[in-house]
């Protein structure tokens, strides 16, 4: 969807054609020979880096990559319905149950689904861009989505019928735009969010809230696990978006700019772990992504050229069909895009299984954060 | 790849421990929460600020001068048993919030370190102990210093992971008290390297667990009952010890609750907002003690709070939320006494175990309260009553009263054995307070003063400590005390700071003969006009002069002729910061209680005649027929030719051989104010009463021989037209300059509600209407209540008018709309005190207003500010009223003194009536006084109360009925009130 306008990458024709066989290959060979197919980047990552914020994290990738991420969070009255209304003024007369709930009886979570959209706001940065610009409204809105799409962090900021948290998410990227941010916003908001602290909350029920001045009581915004072993039991938390792309059959997690400018496809997955699922995560949204390989130039081949003897299709149709028939000779023509169902099925499959791919990230995340 | 951080306090250790971070949660009031950081810079050159130290005394930061402030702490402390080499004492929060009189004592606690971290928790816990020790650490004698050991690199200490902010804070006390004893011992090691004085610094902590960590690190540390033992005349010091803490651990175990619970801020915040609850300051019936009262501002009518569950542990004073009760529960306000010594008389105060919240005898009280109002038809409309849910603020403040004799187990004065007794505040509406001394035989009989600490919800009632002994109960010193401490009334001499801003000469100081002197500057000459002042016999501080002549045209030119206090008085030095806490001078019997130093007052502002003195002049020009056709403003230089008293003056008036100009000026002052006077009158001025008597005293020891009532004479009011006159010219003009921010006095009118009760007296005893629509109505309708055979009746309506009324307030211009500005009483547009500048603050804050209106100088910024000057107002109107409190209570006592031993039958009338009692009022003393049915006789006779008729039919022996407005002859003998041990006047029906 989202047209990577800014991946100009300044690869002849050959180069794009030959970075796409062996990207192609089996096993591919990446740009950094070094890598596999899933490894990711090396990144530099620490959190609590804004004193005010009530989270922050900042992630560096090795490429110079950077991003900054700061959360705020704000007591809000709630908008409330008529009839929940009157239900609280009949409360503050001390004579109703204080523990209804609309839901009905049985429900042990007070807050869930009672979370709303507009209680999460977030906005992107990106230096050289106009806050309208597509990228940053296209990236804040895939990001707010995947946040949105688990349900579980709108219904924490729930705190009684008559007042909710409101959350900014601030996301800055500090450097330009070298490869599609998506992946690394997504991560340092996860290690941000993870790391967003709320005051400890001192009221009861539908009273205005009142909160424990002490920093140090305050609550996680995503509750720790306790103890290690109980794995089974761990708490839902932040959703993380990795980028997959295809190339062929070969699926390559992480793309660097230059291979995402041979992509066939680029899929964004979003997923988090939840407390459902007992092993492997939970796949929260899925996205495409226009590649930038449609912009490459495409190669001009021998019979097709002028110069080397060729002859230049006279319409544009027989030019159509002629490329059609090159697609496997070798010389670069982008990429017509689409993904087959099977391979979407694969890359997804991949990232949510047990110890795929989002439990590794997941984890290795809140590695920073614990150590 | 390169690695940075951008985070600051990671690298804080490298090279950078002068910085470090505080992290708190802060909530608005707007509502919003916030998480803030706070970076704390840390010093070196912060001081021990001990005379020992030549180290410190070098580093300490300068002033502008290049000096450093002076150090507070004496080389030589004092010492005691356990640090033989003196001590520098560093108590904890709980040992300032426990032993706070304690620390205020002269005679001991010297040298203590105040740390920071502990002034600041005293500020969280108790504001009013926090401007206590702030008083504290400026008293240069009692050489208490605030260190910053929050500032200090070497005492700073950072919260550890997991470690409570209580823990943090008890950590850095100690760490401090480490400091500054290695600190100390270096000092004087640099000093004289022989010395072995080498003072302690002493922590002083009840905290067991941190008793036992200073022992650990090997830190001195003792409680705060420790240290007292060790002092002379420990066992009254340890009775000034709050009862507070101890209390909560020997209760602990038991688990029966008198009251209920106290209801969370947040929930009677949320509840006061959405209205279903309601803030407000509850006060307690002076006739009943079990009923209180809370004004909201939901409700027009106060909510009646009946008896003690309901008022849930307030105290009268405090400001409580309070929740209604449903309506069958709803009350009327009640027609008895009841009165806690008669009820409650047989309480142990050392056993609570069998305490009730109500004991049988006020669960009977309050029966026969509800018989009665269930019995009552269309009269006693039920009012909503309300229960007390939770208390935003304590107003306890400082008590006087006495050990109840019945309380007391040993009064043995040699037994040291420490026991609990109650203590009966004077002020009847405060409950009775439990204390336990050791000193219980020796306060018996005394006039002690005492604080409330606490108020538990398993203690029936509160629990305080002493705080000091006033002397005998009836001595003249300790009565005077008393009342001043009861009124608030600040009778300490003026310090040091204030005497300094006085004039230098002294009292020879004198107007400067040459008129080129800056103090000329803008002045008017006005010494030659025949200027003389009216003032009672006796006066010294003589405020205000007059002087009247005829001019070419046939019109009066008159001058009213101010002292002007603000040439002395300069805006926010140390004066005007006394006087504006002062805001008026007390007048008591025998005693005057100064805003200003004597110096200003009786002399330099004073005009005293023959001599020259500054002024502030209000110059008209009268009409024959007493209409203004001008006012004019000037600071002037008078000489006054002679000091009158009414009397004085109103013999020389009506002294027809006296021919001279000045007599004649006083003749046309007279004739102008009479027309005044009725124009006045004509606009609906209220003619109003109130009981004055004067006491007269022997002149040597000022004991009171006898007690009249005033006599006004003419010249009484020749003075108060023209001051009337001079305080609205002054009012227009100064609100004229200053919209805003002109200090001015309204009398609001008092609601139609305040009238019900006396218009339905008078309708039902007399038949006559009282019309209150306006002033002038009521005016001409008080004209009317008169009884052909009574000349004393329509005085009697006219006092018991005068207590329907609002009282007066000060405001500035700007807080109310102009229609608001409106004097009932005076039935002026306008109002303002200008003409008593050396007795009350707020005249000299309108001379000020009123000498910028004239372009003499420019206006203080203070008095600008409408903010500040909304605080001078609140505060002067409080001290104003307390001020009539205490003179009041002055007179009772010295009624009370001039009549003691004597039997006298006088006449009376009945003011009041209740089912069980009545109050008669004695025109002849200026008392009025209650008379219980059980007075009457005994046993106490049945009686039948009308509420309808205002009639008591007494049954029995007695068999006679009372009525209201009755005039009785009574008896009056003295005797000594039970409940407040003060001699009080006694009547009895004849």
């Amino acid at each position: 969807m989202a047209p990577s306008q800014p991946a100009h990458v300044n690869l002849s024709p050959a180069e794009l054609s030959f970075l796409r066989s062996t990207l192609s290959q089996n096993p591919p060979i990446r740009l950094d020979h070094t890598k596999g197919p899933k490894d990711f980047r090396s990144m530099r990552a620490e959190y609590d880096v804004l004193p005010g914020a009530n989270g922050s994290a900042r992630i560096a990738l090795e490429d110079g990559t950077e991003a900054l991420v700061g959360v705020k969070a704000e007591v809000e009255k709630s908008q409330l319905k008529p009839v929940e209304r009157l239900e609280i003024l009949s409360f503050a007369g001390g004579d109703v149950d204080m523990d209804m709930d609309m839901d009905g009886a049985g429900n042990d979570d007070e807050s869930s689904g009672k979370g709303q959209n507009s209680w999460i706001e977030m906005s992107v940065e990106i230096p050289g861009y106009r806050d309208d610009d597509s990228l940053p409204v296209f990236l804040a809105s895939m990001l707010t989505e995947s946040l949105l799409a688990s349900g579980e962090l709108k219904d924490r900021l729930y705190i009684n019928r008559r007042f909710h948290w409101k959350l900014y998410v601030d996301i800055l990227l500090l450097s330009p735009p070298l490869s599609y941010p998506l992946a690394l916003l997504s991560m340092t908001t996860h290690l941000a969010l993870l790391t967003t602290r709320l005051p400890a909350l001192k009221s009861e029920k539908d009273e205005d809230p009142l909160f424990d001045d002490d920093w140090d009581a305050s609550v996680n915004l995503y509750p720790k696990q306790k103890g290690k072993k109980k794995t089974g039991q761990s708490l839902e938390r932040p959703p993380v978006i990795v980028l997959a792309m295809a190339v062929g059959s070969n699926i390559i997690f992480d793309p660097c700019k230059e291979e995402l400018a041979v992509a066939d496809a680029v899929l964004a997955i979003a997923c988090a772990k939840g407390k459902s699922s007992s092993s492997g995560a939970r796949l929260v949204s899925l996205r495409t992504i226009d590649p930038p390989s449609h912009l490459t130039p495409p190669g001009v081949p021998n019979s097709m050229n002028s110069a080397t003897g060729g002859v230049a299709p006279t319409t544009s149709a027989e030019a159509l069909t002629q490329r059609e028939l090159l697609a496997t000779s070798g010389v670069w023509t982008p990429p017509r895009g689409g993904m087959k169902r099977g391979l979407i099925s694969e890359v997804v499959k991949m990232v949510v299984q047990s110890g795929g791919i989002a439990d590794e990230v997941i984890d290795a995340l809140e590695a920073i954060e614990v150590g | 790849m390169e690695y940075f951080s951008l985070k600051r306090s990671t690298a804080a250790d490298q090279g950078q421990s002068n910085l470090s971070s505080k992290v708190y949660v802060r909530s608005t009031k707007s509502g919003k929460v916030q998480k803030i950081v706070r970076e704390v810079y840390l010093r070196q050159d912060i001081p021990c600020s001990s005379n020992l130290c030549r180290a410190c005394l070098e580093i300490a930061p300068t002033d502008y001068s290049q000096k450093v402030s002076p150090f507070v702490l004496s080389d030589t402390p004092a010492g005691s048993k356990k640090f033989p080499n003196g001590q520098y004492l560093v108590p904890d929060t709980n040992a300032f919030l426990t032993g706070m009189d304690l620390f205020e004592l002269e005679t001991a606690f010297h040298d203590v370190i105040v740390l920071q971290t502990v002034l600041e928790e005293v500020k969280n816990r108790s504001l009013p102990l926090y401007h206590r020790l702030i008083a504290l650490t400026k008293n240069e004698g009692k050489r208490f210093y605030v260190f910053f050991n929050e500032f200090r690199q070497e005492t700073f200490v950072t919260r550890d992971s997991g470690e409570s902010i209580n823990d943090r804070n008890d950590r850095a006390v100690r760490k401090a008290v480490q400091w500054y004893n290695q600190h100390i011992a270096a000092a004087v090691a640099a000093k004289s390297p022989l010395s072995k004085r080498i003072p302690s610094v002493a922590m002083i902590t009840d905290d067991r667990d941190n008793l036992r960590k200073a022992k650990a690190d090997g830190i001195p540390a003792l409680t705060l009952s420790d240290f007292v033992s060790g002092l002379e005349n420990a066992d009254e010091l340890l009775d000034m010890i709050s009862a507070a803490q101890e209390q909560r651990e020997v209760r602990s175990k038991k688990a029966e609750m008198f009251y209920s619970e106290h209801y969370s801020i947040s929930k009677m915040m949320t509840g006061v907002k959405a209205g279903t609850l309601h803030q407000g300051i509850f006060n307690v019936s002076p006739y009943n003690y079990l009923e209180g009262s809370v004004h909201v501002p939901a409700f027009d009518k106060s909510l009646l709070i009946l008896g003690r569950e309901n008022s849930n542990r307030a105290v009268s004073g405090d400001v409580v939320v309070v929740e209604i009760l449903p309506k069958d529960l709803w009350k009327t306000p009640s027609t008895k006494i009841i009165e806690e010594e008669t009820v409650n008389k047989n309480d142990n105060a050392e056993a609570d175990d069998g305490e009730n919240v109500t004991s049988e005898r006020e669960r009977k009280a309050l029966q026969e309260e509800v018989k009665r109002v269930h019995g009552q038809t269309a009269e006693g409309r039920p009012q909503p009553t309300a229960r007390v849910v939770g208390i935003i603020k304590r107003n306890w403040r400082q008590y006087v009263g006495h050990i109840d004799r019945d309380s007391v187990r040993s009064t043995s004065k040699s037994s040291r054995q420490q026991q609990t007794v109650f203590l009966v505040p004077m002020d009847k509406r405060i409950p009775k307070i439990r204390i336990k001394t050791r000193q219980a035989g020796e306060l018996l009989g005394q006039r002690v003063l005492a604080t409330i600490d606490s108020w538990d919800r398993d203690s029936r009632y509160p629990v305080g400590h002493f705080v000091r002994s006033l002397g005998e109960l009836e001595s003249k010193g300790a009565e005077t005390e008393a009342l001043l401490l009861e009124w608030d009334v600040q009778y300490k001499p003026f310090p040091k700071t204030v005497l300094d801003c006085l004039p230098a000469e002294g009292h020879d100081w004198k107007v400067p003969a040459s008129t080129d002197d800056p103090g000329w500057k803008n002045r008017k000459d006005l010494r030659d006009l025949l200027v003389c002042s009216i003032d009672p016999p006796g006066c010294v501080d003589i405020d205000d002069a007059l002087h009247a002549t005829k001019l070419p045209n046939g019109n009066f030119h008159v001058g009213v002729h101010i002292a002007d206090v603000s040439h002395f008085v300069k805006p926010n030095n140390a004066m005007d910061k006394e006087a504006s806490q002062r805001g008026t001078t007390v007048y008591l019997v025998d005693k005057r209680i100064d805003m200003l130093p004597m110096l200003l007052g009786t002399d330099l502002c004073s005009l005293k005649p023959y001599v020259e003195r500054y002024a502030f002049s209000v110059l008209w020009e009268i009409t024959p027929d007493a209409d203004i056709v001008s006012a004019n403003f000037t600071k002037s230089v008078i000489r006054s030719r002679e000091a009158f008293s009414y009397e004085q003056a109103q013999i020389r008036i009506d002294d027809k051989s006296q021919q001279d100009d000045l007599t004649n000026g006083m003749r046309t002052l007279l004739m102008l104010s009479k027309k005044l006077k009725q124009k006045r009158m004509d606009a609906g001025a209220l003619n109003l009463a109130s009981p004055e008597v004067k006491v007269q005293t022997e002149s040597e020891t000022s004991d009171p021989v006898d007690v009249q009532t005033k006599r006004l004479l003419d010249t009484n009011s020749l003075v108060e037209e023209f001051m009337l006159l001079a305080n609205i010219s002054v009012a227009g003009k100064n609100y004229e300059a200053f919209p805003q921010t002109a200090l001015l006095r309204r009398h609001a009118a008092p609601p139609k509600t305040n009238f019900e009760e006396l218009g339905n007296q008078l309708k039902v005893k007399r038949g006559l209407e009282l019309r209150t629509d306006s002033s002038k109505a009521l005016a001409d309708s008080l004209d009317k209540c008169v009884d052909a055979n009574e000349p004393f009746f329509n005085t009697l309506v006219r006092i018991m008018a005068t207590r329907c009324m609002m009282s007066a307030e000060y405001f500035s211009a700007g807080t109310q709309a102009f229609p608001e500005f409106r004097h009932y009483g005076l039935a002026s547009e306008i109002y303002t005190h200008f003409t008593s500048p050396i007795r009350r603050y707020a005249d000299l804050e309108a001379h000020r207003q009123l000498a910028a209106a004239i372009d003499y100088e420019t206006l203080d910024p203070s008095l600008q500010v409408k903010s500040k000057l909304e605080g001078v107002c609140k505060n002067i109107n409080v001290r104003h009223r307390n001020a009539q409190m205490a003179g009041r209570a002055s007179i009772e006592y010295y009624v009370g003194q001039a009549l003691k031993g004597k039997d006298i039958v006088e006449e009376g009338f009945i003011m009041k009536i209740f089912s069980n009692g009545f109050v008669v009022f004695v025109p002849r003393f200026g008392i009025e006084s209650l008379i219980r049915l059980r007075d009457l006789a005994t046993p106490e006779p049945d009686a039948e109360f009308d509420a309808e008729n205002y009639v008591l039919n007494v049954k029995g022996e007695v068999n006679r009925s009372v009525e209201l407005f009755e005039k009785v002859q009574v008896r009056i003998t003295d005797e000594i009130e039970e409940s407040t041990g003060k001699r009080k006047v006694k009547l009895t029906l004849v």
